[in-house]
């Protein structure tokens, strides 16, 4: 089985319901959840997740609660039995809001509600106002981004910084096959997993076949905007109808 | 006397916060800005274009009917909104665009808020030949209606922007989206001096033709009349009609240098546009370090001025940087201070400022009134107020207007036109 890395946003599409979403993504086998806190200003995000960053705000989403919620994930998650334990959680948001926070504060107060990394695409790793440091100090991780067009100069600069993990942003989506992934792409997904970085990829992901074209090259596949729209469509019916809506989208993906 | 031309930051604000896929971009932006700098083939296009095309040098204006009502310093008024389009946006899309086609660029694609910067980049796309598609929001289209007009009439696509606040931010944010999926045959022209390094750098680089020409003036018309400069004054929106005008006077004591930012209705959130002086914080906001009008947990705030230029929540990162250091200072005008400054103009002048260029025009009174009539106060007209005749109308217009409008409807209806391609 494909391992997923699964994206939510906290708050969408309110605090009860995305608490749902979280608990259908464990229970279709999600192996991490990317749980994105809202911002007003997604510049690096499509339609789908702007429009479910905007409604997470609109039902009264705040850093502090954000938290909250990342708390009772992790504990849910903790109390799954399985084999592999629970998913790791990374807080995936804009540097606006950590910034306001204080770096290290942000990053301690992620930690201690159970991330075990962090993913600030507007925060590059060479400017990243201490965000790697910190979380280094709090026993978590910054996963970098890159882009299979980045320069192969940015990519040395960035391994030279051995990150534990890498996210791929495959930068137009894939559409379906195999030959799709261009060999420069998948060149570019092999030198980095050769230094031992584990590797997440995705942008655009939103079926079975390329969910199995990447899995060979990554450690986990990502998987964004399609949960969100699988999230979108059920929006406004009962908890227990999205977490199960939520679980059966993810298990087409997963196989 | 120069300011260096490449900084990145300024103190502590700019740089160049983006996700990687636009790091290649701005790259290749930051090299061929440089190149074309050192390149004086590059200026003498600007030269000609702007002696041709947009109507450089634009006069200084001795406002000398509001100097002596006012019985104080002496006022001038850069009369930069003469310049085609109506404001001192045009300098920074012509440069922009000319850098574009220099490298290869065939598509243009900006930002808007009130219209003014997707009108000068919509001509002078037209003139350049090259395809231009202006991002703007849902309401600021409704309520900049003829600039929309005049855009699609340079043949630019208007692309309606219908998240977030649905104004110029939004806007911004979608350009920038754009942008990351093609620009490798397009070019983002952003339309004042902030955003991503090189962005403020090259934005007041192409600005600063604003106060090359003011240095000149005021040897020519100020100081021969015996006038000591006492300030520049200049309204901020992202600021860079400011930048522009102030850049050649940075590094020098003199004169004062005085930004003034949309007080709106009142300090309250929400109701203001003002980041300076106690009201922004220190935050990250599409690609730039800056001050902002942000909440607790770094949410950018809503914003208002009646002026649609100014109603932004971010300022340039050079400025905020002068802000600190107090090289510049910061003022604030509300909107019925900007909208009475206008018609004080106006009567006295003939002149009609841009709301925006009438927050600059407020400070000057303001500050005019408090000083000896020896000294001289100088403020940029960033832009011309004819494309804000639909909101000055209707706060100063009264019920002709309104039955004007009235008529008008029911004119169009009459003749049955449909005109155009809606
Ligand atoms: C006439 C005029 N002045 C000023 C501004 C504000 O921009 P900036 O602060 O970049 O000069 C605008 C923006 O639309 C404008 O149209």
């Amino acid at each position: 089985m494909s391992r997923i890395m699964a994206h939510m946003v906290a708050f969408y599409p309110d605090r009860e319901r995305s608490l749902a979403v979280a608990k259908g993504l464990v229970d279709g086998g999600a192996a991490y959840l990317e749980i994105q806190f809202p911002f007003s200003d997604p510049t690096a995000d499509g339609p789908a997740i702007q429009e479910a960053s905007q409604r997470a705000l609109d039902a009264g989403f705040t850093v502090a609660e954000g938290f909250e919620l990342v708390r009772e994930i992790a504990a849910l998650a903790g109390s799954r039995s399985g084999p592999d334990g629970a998913p790791p959680i990374f807080l995936m948001t804009y540097a606006s809001l950590v910034y306001a926070r204080g770096v290290d504060r942000f990053i301690a107060d992620g930690v201690a509600a159970g991330a075990t990394g962090f993913i600030l695409p507007d925060l590059p790793f060479d400017h990243d106002e201490g965000a790697a440091a910190a979380a280094r100090r709090h026993g978590a991780a910054v996963m970098p981004v890159t882009v299979t067009s980045a320069p192969a100069s940015r990519l040395d600069a960035l391994l030279a910084t051995d990150p534990e993990y890498v996210y791929v942003a495959l930068r137009r989506g894939i559409t379906g096959s195999r030959t799709d992934l261009d060999d420069a792409t998948l060149g570019v997904l092999d030198r980095i997993r050769s230094t031992g970085t584990k590797v997440m990829a995705g942008f655009g992901v939103s079926d079975r076949g390329q969910v199995d074209a990447l899995d060979p090259h990554v450690h986990a596949v990502v998987v964004g905007s399609a949960l969100v729209r699988a999230v979108a469509a059920v929006a406004d019916e009962p908890p227990d109808a999205i977490r199960a809506a939520v679980a059966g989208r993810l298990r087409e993906l997963t196989g | 006397m120069s300011t260096t031309i490449y900084n990145d930051y300024f103190g502590e604000f700019g740089g160049r916060y983006v996700a990687e896929v636009l790091r290649t971009p701005l790259d290749e932006l930051e090299a061929a800005f440089k190149e074309a700098m050192a390149d004086p083939g590059f200026h003498a296009e600007i030269d000609d274009i702007a002696a041709t095309f947009v109507g450089r040098p634009t006069p200084m204006l001795y406002a000398r009917n509001s100097s002596r009502e006012l019985g104080g310093a002496q006022i001038f008024v850069k009369l930069e909104g003469l310049a085609n389009t109506g404001a001192h946006k045009i300098n920074n899309a012509v440069g922009q665009a000319l850098l574009a086609r220099r490298m290869g660029k065939t598509r243009i694609i900006a930002e808007t808020g009130a219209g003014q910067h997707g009108v000068a980049t919509a001509a002078v796309c037209a003139k350049l030949g090259l395809q231009c598609v202006v991002y703007m929001g849902e309401v600021d289209i409704a309520r900049q209606r003829p600039n929309v007009f005049f855009m699609e009439l340079f043949g630019a696509t208007v692309a309606p922007v219908s998240s977030g606040q649905r104004t110029l931010k939004d806007a911004v944010n979608e350009a920038l989206r754009d942008w990351a999926a093609s620009f490798a045959d397009t070019h983002y022209v952003i339309g004042s001096a902030l955003g991503p390094s090189p962005y403020p750098d090259m934005v007041r680089e192409f600005q600063s033709v604003v106060g090359r020409e003011t240095g000149q003036q005021i040897e020519q018309y100020v100081e021969a009349e015996g006038l000591s400069v006492e300030a520049l004054v200049a309204c901020v929106g992202g600021g860079s009609n400011a930048i522009g005008f102030f850049a050649p006077f940075l590094n020098r004591e003199q004169p004062r240098l005085i930004g003034v930012e949309a007080g709106g209705r009142g300090p309250e959130p929400g109701q203001h546009a003002a980041r300076m002086k106690g009201l922004g914080r220190t935050g990250i906001v599409q690609g730039y370090k800056s001050l902002f009008l942000l909440d607790e947990d770094g949410q950018v705030q809503d914003t208002h001025s009646l002026s649609a230029g100014l109603d932004y929540p971010g300022i340039g990162p050079q400025l905020a940087a002068l802000g600190v250091s107090g090289r510049v200072e910061f003022a604030r005008a509300t909107d019925a201070q900007a909208l009475e400054a206008l018609r004080f103009f106006a009567r006295n002048e003939g002149v009609v400022f841009a709301l925006e260029s009438a927050h600059g025009a407020a400070e000057a009174i303001r500050l005019a009134r408090e000083l000896p009539s020896d000294r001289a106060v100088i403020v940029n007209m960033s832009g011309r107020g004819d494309k804000d005749l639909f909101i000055t109308a209707r706060e100063l217009g009264g019920p002709r207007w309104k039955a004007f409008l009235q008529s008008e409807v029911d004119r169009f209806a009459d003749s049955g036109a449909i005109g155009g391609a809606e």
